[in-house]
């Protein structure tokens, strides 16, 4: 189903919703726009052509978390318990909505699925915001997603100037929307229109045809040290990364507490084992592992691409280095290098 | 989405408590936990899932997690012994652990050897310094009497530095008499009143050479003992797919979560840590 909110609209339906849920949205927060929860004085970042700079990903996978606690002097242990208090994210970008369905992925499928996660993925709704003017950083046509693509949404709002296109899809969300006004058809036309443009005027990053098996194929050359010369191994690409999920174990004595914290593959001591022997000693190796942990392993694990094409990678680097050219780069030096031999 | 929110939590260890306490080297390097289960329930569902090659994370409360691998056989009682190798600021902490201490742990996690695959055939253990425990446990296993008669022979070569660091001494010595197995033991280098092979192991193997008919290598050591003692197999006809191994990888979650185990499309510690010669052609040169 498709309905008409005036945006004039918004902050009311917003604040009805807080009535019954936390309601996060987009908003300033120093240089940077984040999701933070909505207040009736709350100005939304709606018009800004990209999405926030701290990953979504935050709102289910804390950057750190309780995870266990304890009484170093009984031994007793006190389990945290997942408990989630039932939200809506408003606001949320197609890339963003579906690099959290990726990740429950590694959360919430298989065996000892994760109850933090699940908690918060059970209780928070997705209302996603498509992307009529993406930004030059952005490639998620190229990764398998798009500037209105709907995984992980239950909704999706489409900006027509004065009034947003909303299409619902999910059951739970239904309730949210129930006092607007269908869509024309006409409205949905434009609506088709405006995402039609937008998904043309994004650019083709790579050929994702075929790019696994290039990669496989290079794994052993020397390209990853070109490609990691100028890399200053910050890991910001990892943190901001909406699909990175790597974290560390960690007690924190001082308050009995083991705590989970995001960790990155692009530090020396990730994987630094207790003989001092490391499997990935230098930045060649590490930076082979993010690229091949997105473009290659993620279809082995999940049979999907672990990139979404958010363009933070791209757009926060220090040094500039761009996924999408080193993507590129690692995938014609097999046709050019090792088919030329 | 089915979403499952009454998931217990897979990071919250299970209460244990240390039963007995012993160095196994000279040096006091390694040292032997045997640990009880404060939970009865805890215990059931520990040998319910344990499988030889499986390790656990033991926890030190306000230090952290260490993964180890598990060094008894189920049979052996209701204990977990784990051989623990002084290294850093956790190990340590087990180090100083005494009889009556209480600690954590998580598992039994990973695969453990496959053995129902290896039912009729012949058994070849080889092993390296502290990496020995889970041939150790491995060995306990096959031992039993309802176990034994499903395998065919069953050889142990067990090298380390020194007479000194070797391991489970008393034990191993009484295997000598067994008529069911052979054992072969070697030191690096010389020392006097030591009676058994010296040499590295991978020229111990070549020595020995093991028939590959009908048989399975199953090798666990330092990284430069396997790294050498792989192509040694190889040489003996040894098919990549009958000759096994124990990978080791810095690890937190235990559970194919945390990322840190990656290597191409496999968890060391979901998927392994035991992984066939043919599985670990197969993956990228990341180890």
């Amino acid at each position: 189903m498709k309905y008409i909110l005036p945006k004039q609209d918004l902050n009311a339906l917003l604040e009805r919703w807080s009535a019954e849920y936390a309601v996060l949205a987009p908003q300033k927060s120093g240089a940077y726009a984040e999701f933070l929860p909505y207040t009736p004085r709350s100005e939304l970042c709606l018009e800004e052509p990209h999405n926030t700079r701290y990953p979504p990903k935050a709102l289910f996978f804390p950057q750190s978390e309780a995870i266990l606690q304890y009484k170093r002097t009984t031994g007793q242990l006190e389990s945290i318990s997942a408990v989630a208090q039932k939200r809506v994210i408003f606001g949320i970008r197609p890339c963003d909505a579906k690099a959290v369905s990726l990740l429950d992925t590694v959360f919430a499928e298989g065996d000892n699925q994760d109850p933090f996660w699940q908690a918060r993925r059970a209780e928070t709704l997705l209302i996603g915001l498509g992307c009529h003017a993406p930004c030059a950083t952005c490639f998620c046509t190229s990764a398998e997603s798009g500037p209105f693509h709907t995984d992980g949404l239950d909704a999706l709002l489409t900006d027509l100037g004065e009034i947003y296109l909303v299409e619902l899809l999910s059951e739970r969300a239904a309730s949210l929307f129930d006092a607007l006004a269908p869509a024309s058809s006409i409205l949905q036309e434009n609506a088709q229109a405006v995402q039609s443009a937008a998904e043309c005027a994004l650019p083709k990053a790579f050929e994702l045809d075929g790019l696994k098996g290039k990669l496989d194929r290079v794994f052993d050359q020397d390209i990853w040290a070109q490609l990691a010369q100028s890399c200053l191994g910050c890991g910001i690409c990892t943190f901001l990364c909406p699909t990175c999920f790597c974290f560390d174990l960690v007690d924190e004595a001082q308050r009995d507490t083991r705590v989970r914290n995001w960790d990155t593959c692009m530090f020396r001591v990730y994987s630094l084992e207790a003989s001092a022997h490391n499997p990935r000693p230098t930045r060649k190796e590490r930076t082979r592992q993010r690229l091949m942990h997105k473009y290659s392993y993620w279809w082995e694990h999940a049979d999907k691409l672990g990139c979404t094409g958010c363009g933070r990678c791209v757009r926060y680097c220090p040094v500039g280095l761009d996924i999408r050219a080193m993507i590129r780069t690692a995938g014609a030096y097999e046709n050019e290098v090792l088919h030329a031999n | 989405m089915p979403i499952n929110t009454s998931t217990r939590n897979p990071y919250q260890p299970t209460p244990m408590r240390v039963l007995r306490a012993y160095y196994e080297s000279t040096d006091r390097s390694l040292k032997t936990l045997e640990l009880s289960f404060e939970n009865h329930a805890d215990r059931q569902a520990f040998f319910r899932k344990f499988n030889p090659g499986q390790f656990c994370q033991l926890s030190v409360f306000g230090k952290g997690e260490s993964p180890l691998g598990v060094a008894s056989a189920a049979w052996e009682g209701d204990f977990v012994r784990f051989t623990i190798q002084r290294m850093g600021s956790v190990t340590k902490a087990l180090h100083e652990l005494k009889p009556g201490d209480t600690l954590g742990m998580r598992g039994p996690l990973g695969n453990g050897f496959p053995l129902s695959e290896w039912k009729g055939k012949n058994l070849v253990i080889i092993g390296g310094g502290c990496a020995f425990s889970t041939l150790y446990a491995l060995t306990k296993h096959l031992q039993y009497p309802q176990n034994r008669p499903d395998y065919a022979q069953l050889v142990v070569i067990y090298g380390a530095r020194s007479s000194g660091l070797c391991m489970y001494k008393q034990d191993i010595q009484s295997w000598y008499q067994r008529e069911d197995m052979e054992v072969h033991q070697a030191i690096d280098v010389p020392e006097e009143s030591w009676d058994h092979h010296v040499g590295y192991v991978p020229d111990v193997v070549r020595q020995i050479a093991p028939s590959p008919d009908n048989a399975v290598a199953i090798v666990c050591g330092p990284p430069i003992m396997t790294k050498f003692t792989l192509p040694a197999l190889v040489s003996l006809g040894f098919p990549a797919e009958a000759i096994f191994t124990s990978l080791e990888k810095r690890m937190k979650c235990g559970l194919g979560k945390c990322g840190r185990c990656n290597i191409g499309s496999k968890y060391i510690c979901k998927d392994g840590p035991v992984f066939s010669l043919a599985e670990l052609n197969a993956l990228p040169a990341d180890i």
